[in-house]
């Protein structure tokens, strides 16, 4: 089915519980055919750096690193906010599978044909 | 009919819950044939008003519903 999805995600290790109902809602528009994509800002953009979800696993929930996983493997794209990650000063060369980083107009490229965007 | 004769595949998804069940199943359809029917065992609470819905997303066909079993046929093409 055509379609798109955004997941707007602004946590990472500071709220791990965000952080992993916003993959579980991503990979639910992915399984659900939409195009879907995971918008990483603010303290969201420490999920991009390998290595960060390794240590993020809530309760009753599947690891986040297996979340991102999969959501990469199946076709899912992640967007990185530049200046959020910038100031973080993480390294851009060690980004998960998946992610690329972007400014404010790949987003609201994405979002410009009225696609939906949740945020978490 | 008995339904595990009549489904092509049989797969208990368990507790398997909402985005993480969802891709699961969406992989699930994609190794089958167009017509197959899946027989989906899936416990969890949401599962009755999601794979419903699910299935009005993707075009996938809901045959029955009697929670916590699910008989879907796979669209054409």
């Amino acid at each position: 089915m055509a379609g798109k999805f955004c997941v707007n995600l602004t946590h990472s290790t500071d709220n791990t519980d965000r952080a992993t109902v916003g993959f579980v809602l991503a990979n639910a528009a992915l399984g659900s055919g939409k195009e879907t994509m995971v918008f990483l800002s603010v303290e969201g953009v420490r999920l991009a750096a390998k290595g960060t979800a390794t240590s993020i696993h809530e309760e009753g929930f599947p690891p986040l690193r297996e979340l991102m996983d999969n959501f990469a493997k199946g076709g899912g794209t992640i967007y990185v906010c530049a200046p959020c990650f910038k100031k973080r000063k993480l390294d851009e060369n060690n980004l998960v599978a998946g992610a690329s980083i972007v400014g404010g107009a790949k987003l609201v490229e994405f979002l410009s044909d009225g696609s939906p965007c949740v945020s978490l | 009919m008995n339904d595990i004769e009549h489904a092509d595949v049989v797969w208990d998804a368990a507790d398997l819950a909402c985005g993480v069940l969802l891709l699961a199943l969406r992989g699930r359809m994609e190794s089958m044939r167009p017509g197959q029917v899946l027989r989906l065992v899936a416990q969890d609470p949401g599962a009755p008003e999601d794979l419903p819905a699910w299935c009005r997303l993707t075009g996938h066909t809901l045959l029955s519903a009697e929670p916590p079993v699910y008989l879907i046929r796979r669209k054409k093409g």
